[in-house]
């Protein structure tokens, strides 16, 4: 097809000469364009996938043990596991942070395969390349089940997408480039000193050439700059589409923050000891001692590296998995592969497709449960032995711990991150109360919330009731599916429920530009109203000057950093006399990870791991929990369900308030 | 079909529509409009058969990989893929510390369309081309050169085959060719902090300033203050934060050449200075635009400036724009004094995701754009589809898109049969001069969208115009539109 280019300007430059017979001739080359081009995605595809690669169910399960061996064994890109070895500290905290669950996750793999079905396949690799750089340099299908890729591929943003990189690439929006090899090639490090790498690797007795048997470890760590840096993170942390969509901007917020003048970086709050805050400042002699845990780098059997400063890998943020946790956090123990199956030397216990017949929820692997289950019960093939129930409860329990550890820790970014000001009654009678609540960002680093902030969730809940408890206004409550009462609540687009018009809520909106009519709301950033065929190319116009492609953009209403926002309510007269004062508002400022109406826009394509809309839903609004929606116990100190949930919507803050029809708000702050 | 004046009243008019089999149609779109919400309501479907509003329970099992679309390899790429798996290379690092990754691909978009268009007793038909070349060459993540030529386009022509009339409007019938090789886009565009990271390699000074220069496409307001492609430099600022605001851009612009005013004629020795600066707050998004032309000609020096808010109101969408005009010396074609009043109003129906909109606009006096390319028209074209320039061959817009006295609106529907396959257009519009002895016109239209595989789309467009004062408007096409 490039032949005929040469061609193109001369024909074009004579255009005296040959007159008409050009132009024909342009028409007909362009027409032999149109039929070159495949019509339909399957002429079109690169590569292809077998339909017995997407078999999901455990009596489907591929056929491709051999190439999925032979595939594993490229070890140019070394798993996770390979480095929790030695550092098993940072391994476990990694485990369950948001990076390891980036690929693992179903509503990001389902939501970046319904864009690729939007933009005819245009958006390419986009998405997945910050979600899993090692499959995408394995050349891994851009779509495809999970269960089915390179183990390293599905543990995400691991190890060595940051510590085998070794040039600054700037805000590249992920598309960097990964040094491959071996477990035993070098790795980069902030120091690069290799002192006590080569203590360990004498003392220990490691071997650091890859032909060689043994206990195999990298044999150089060498320095790069840039890892103790913000400009580190802008990576992948600043994401700008082809066509000049900002679609995140976390790093640019950073640097026009007060936290950047302060000679903070994103490490310092985000590695630290506490997630979302620095604990000196930076000007403080003791500030790395205060800010962050010291202790050995890496341990070879009871061979400790020297304490030096150790940066927290669990990476807190506000995603939560939704997950078996059985597949996440990534137990080192738990996940076997496809072709590992009878293999006794696999470190894992089950294949994936084995654990999502485990029902944990059941309660097996317990003694309540196994105690009482009829001698009858039909456990599946795999799960027949008790003895394997409860080695596998003991992973899934130890999941549990971690998951509820990181929850703990994410509450405290959330409350690091926002804050409830003041709350005020501004007019109060028989006529009606009319009161204001004050949201304060709690960070000078960034506005909250940043990143991918057009699917955060962080609102108020709002619920007056009267002096028998009865509620007579809410505002920040859910519709059945989960959603807060906005325009993208199914229930109230289609006029169920109406429209929570008082919602105070710190969500950023995709708006697509109507072919005609202004501009909507939409739940994914495509906009098939200019046209039904989305083809993304690089825009045709300058994307600094704009940062707002025609089509698409971003109406951010996060706040800045140190900044506030006030949310005001109502309570009608037509309220008040529902019900006798005195009146109190309890007033929470929740979080979500994503609502759910991303999750019935992208179920089309369907979800990972068997799981319904319904399913993913649930644990995304309630966490884990029964068919009656009780929350599923599981920790053996506490029945409380509080001390079992690591899902769901969270609580930042509570203030319950007295509502005096003199004009006052009496209270304080909650929790 | 001539009318005398005496004639010219609306109900003379609407009785002769009624007798016009053609306006039949246009009647029937009307109607069928009318009735959208109810005809077209869809839903989700729960077990029993019911639509619901409930989040499915529906697990799917088995992934659908080869309904899956695949990336679409382009006809030069050179480097890695576009978009595409595989490693990255490594790149290579200028001595300014930045690692550039180059990378080659090109793109475009070919157009070709039958079309006719009746006005004033004569029916133009042609077959017409339109086509956008683009070569980019990606440097990083930030850096880039992008090349683009319109091959069969120039000045506003376009290469066709004129079928009639004979005594059509600028060409006989047969061949009109314009094939060219002009560049119509040639920039460099890139963020300085990036290019020289050296200067700040702890990145954190505030060298984060975008900056594009050369040729380049420049859409402001929507396309009514400007839109045009010109020589210029422009530079940003991005994601400033100041107290009470989610974003802040500003931005400065310098342009020195291939400026097409007013009138979409291009001028020599002009220059523009612009300001533009975009803010997301809470419930808002508001733009403030400011534009300078200094005409070193001649007297065609002009001030212009818009101001927008987008924010949706319960259930609607609203945009709401006010720009203005001003000559600083002489009114001409190319500039006037001049507001114009812009809104649109748009919703998503229940059980649908389409898209019902109304929009109005005030033409006070004679507002005039600050640059606008000969194939985009008047500043009108967002008004609906019966304003919008086509953008390729004679067919114009149907009821014009120059916002000089005039007052108009269009109420229309969009239902999206399936929103990445295929999709109906159907509109009403009206406008009327508000000058004494204004023109006044009503017209119906609609448009259907089909995709063909995974490059082209299939367009069809028709509609009828009713002119109290001269003779009834109406014209069809077909295009294909081919992406690459």
């Amino acid at each position: 097809m490039i032949q005929f280019l040469p061609a193109l300007p001369c024909c074009l430059i004579q255009k005296d000469a040959i007159g008409d017979v050009k132009a024909s001739l342009l028409l007909l080359i362009l027409a032999a364009l149109i039929f070159h081009f495949p019509g339909s995605y399957a002429s079109s595809a690169e590569g292809s996938l077998s339909a017995e690669g997407s078999a999901m169910a455990e009596g489907s399960i591929p056929n491709a043990d051999k190439s999925h061996a032979s595939m594993f064994a490229h070890d140019g890109f070394p798993s996770a596991t390979e480095c929790g070895d030695c550092h098993p500290k940072q391994y476990k905290q990694w485990s369950v942070s948001q990076h390891a669950y980036a690929q693992m996750s179903p509503v990001f793999n389902a939501m970046q395969a319904t864009i690729m079905k939007f933009t005819a396949g245009t958006n390419g690799d986009f998405c997945i390349r910050c979600h899993t750089p090692v499959g995408m340099n394995l050349e891994e299908d851009i779509f495809m089940s999970n269960i089915d890729r390179h183990p390293t591929s599905r543990e995400g943003v691991t190890c060595i997408v940051c510590h085998r990189l070794n040039q600054a690439y700037g805000k590249l929006s992920g598309r960097l480039h990964i040094e491959a090899g071996p477990v035993t090639s070098a790795i980069y490090g902030p120091i690069g000193d290799s002192t006590e790498l080569d203590n360990a690797i004498s003392k220990g007795g490691l071997v650091v050439d890859n032909e060689k048997a043994g206990r195999k470890v990298h044999g150089e760590v060498e320095g790069f700059f840039q890892l103790n840096t913000s400009g580190f993170c802008a990576t992948c942390h600043d994401v700008n589409l082809v066509n000049g969509f900002r679609l995140e901007e976390a790093f640019s917020e950073f640097k026009n923050s007060p936290a950047n003048k302060r000679g903070l970086n994103c490490q310092d709050c985000h590695m630290g000891k506490e997630p979302g805050k620095v604990l000196a400042e930076k000007s403080d002699p003791d500030f790395y001692k205060k800010n962050y845990h010291f202790g050995p780098a890496a341990k070879v059997g009871s061979l400790k590296t020297k304490n030096r400063k150790l940066t927290n890998h669990m990476f807190v943020g506000p995603d939560y998995s939704v997950l078996s946790p059985a597949l996440f956090p990534l137990d080192i123990r738990a996940i076997k592969e496809e072709h590992e199956k009878d293999d006794v030397r696999a470190r894992g216990m089950a294949t994936i497709r084995e654990w999502l017949i485990f029902d944990w929820k059941a309660g097996w692997g317990l003694d309540d449960f196994e105690d009482e289950v009829d001698d009858d019960f039909e456990f599946p093939e795999r799960w027949e032995s008790i003895d394997d129930r409860y080695d596998a409860r003991e992973i899934i329990t130890d999941n549990l711990h971690l998951l509820k550890e990181i929850e703990i820790e994410r509450l405290k970014l959330l409350q690091n991150g926002y804050l409830i000001g003041e709350v005020n009654v501004d007019k109060a009678s028989a006529k009606g109360i009319k009161f204001s609540v004050q949201v304060k960002s709690g960070t000078d680093g960034h506005n909250v919330p940043t990143g991918f902030d057009a699917e955060r969730l962080v609102w108020l809940y709002v619920s007056v009731t009267d002096s028998t408890g009865k509620v007579i206004k809410t505002s920040g409550d859910l519709d059945p599916n989960g959603d807060l009462r906005d325009l993208h609540s199914l229930y109230v687009h289609n006029h169920e429920l109406p429209l929570d018009k008082e919602l105070f809520s710190l969500q950023s909106k995709f708006l697509t530009r109507n072919i005609v009519g202004g501009e909507r709301e939409q739940v994914l950033p495509v906009n098939y109203s200019a046209s039904p065929l989305i083809f993304l190319r690089p825009s045709r116009n300058a994307t600094v000057l704009l940062g707002r492609p025609n089509g698409a953009r971003k109406h951010k209403v996060g706040i800045e950093p140190n900044g506030e926002r006030w949310a005001t309510y109502t309570v009608t007269s037509e309220q008040l006399a529902t019900g006798t004062p005195p009146f109190k508002a309890l007033v929470q400022l929740k979080a979500a990870m994503v609502p759910v109406n991303l999750v019935d826009i992208i179920k089309g394509v369907g979800f990972d791991y068997n799981m319904s809309a319904r399913d993913v839903a649930n644990v995304l609004s309630l966490g884990h929990v029964d068919e009656d929606g009780e929350v599923i116990i599981w920790n053996e100190d506490s029945d409380d369900p509080v001390d079992n949930q690591v899902a769901g919507h969270q609580i930042i803050w509570e203030r319950q308030v007295e509502l005096s029809l003199d004009g006052r708000a009496l209270g304080g702050q909650g929790k | 079909m001539k009318v005398s004046r005496s004639e010219s009243s609306f109900a003379n008019a609407y009785s002769r529509f009624r007798r016009n089999l053609f306006s039949q149609l246009i009647l029937l779109s009307i109607g069928t409009l009318v009735h959208m919400p109810i005809v077209l309501a869809s839903s989700s479907v729960g077990a029993d058969g019911e639509r619901t509003s409930r989040i499915s329970d529906e697990a799917v099992t088995e992934l659908d990989l080869d309904a899956m679309p695949k990336r679409p390899k382009l006809f030069i790429e050179w480097g890695p893929d576009f978009l595409g798996n595989g490693n990255i290379p490594r790149g290579i690092e200028l001595p300014t510390g930045a690692i550039w990754q180059p990378t080659l691909i090109v793109f475009g978009t070919y157009r070709t369309a039958l079309q006719a268009f009746h006005r004033d007793d004569e029916t133009a038909s042609e077959w017409a081309n339109q086509m956008d070349l683009f070569a980019n060459l990606q440097l990083s993540g930030s850096e880039r050169f992008l090349l683009g030529i319109r091959p069969m386009q120039e000045d506003g022509r376009f290469t066709s085959y004129q079928f009639g009339p004979d005594n059509g409007f600028d060409d006989d019938t047969g061949w009109n060719d314009e094939t060219n090789v002009e560049i119509t886009t040639f920039f460099f565009e890139g963020d300085f902090g990036e290019i020289f990271p050296n200067l700040d390699r702890e990145d954190r000074k505030h060298l984060d300033i975008g900056f594009s220069v050369g040729r380049q496409p420049l859409n402001y307001q929507a396309g009514m203050l400007i839109n045009d492609s010109i020589d210029a430099l422009g530079v940003t600022r991005n994601t400033l934060l100041p107290k009470g605001t989610s974003d802040l851009q500003l931005t400065f612009l310098f342009g020195w050449n291939d400026i097409h005013r007013g009138d979409n004629i291009e001028k020599s020795n002009q220059k523009l200075y612009g300001f533009f600066m975009a803010m997301d707050r809470h419930r808002t998004t508001i733009n403030v635009d400011l534009v300078y032309v200094d005409d070193r000609n001649g007297d065609d020096d002009g001030f212009f400036w818009g101001v927008s808010d987008i924010r949706r109101i319960g259930h609607f969408n609203l945009s709401s724009r006010i720009l203005g005009s001003h000559a600083l010396e002489e009114e001409s074609l190319a500039v006037g004094d001049g507001y114009l009043l812009f809104a649109e109003l748009s919703w998503t129906p229940a059980w649908t995701d389409d898209n019902v909109y109304i929009n109005a606009f005030l033409g006070i006096d004679d507002f005039t754009s600050a640059a606008r390319d000969p194939s985009t028209g008047g500043p009108l074209g967002r008004t609906g589809i019966l304003f919008q320039a086509i953008g390729m061959g004679r067919y114009g817009a149907p009821l014009g898109n120059q916002a000089t006295e005039s007052v108009g609106g269009a109420i229309g529907y969009q239902w999206f049969i399936n929103p990445i396959k295929n999709q109906f257009i159907f509109e009403f519009g009206a406008r009327q001069g508000t000058e004494s002895g204004g023109l006044r016109s009503v017209a119906g239209g609609m448009r259907y969208r089909h995709v063909l595989g995974q490059h082209t789309v299939f367009q069809f467009d028709l509609f009828g115009t009713i002119n109290e004062s001269r003779d009834d408007d109406f014209g069809a096409r077909l295009e294909f539109r081919f992406e690459f």
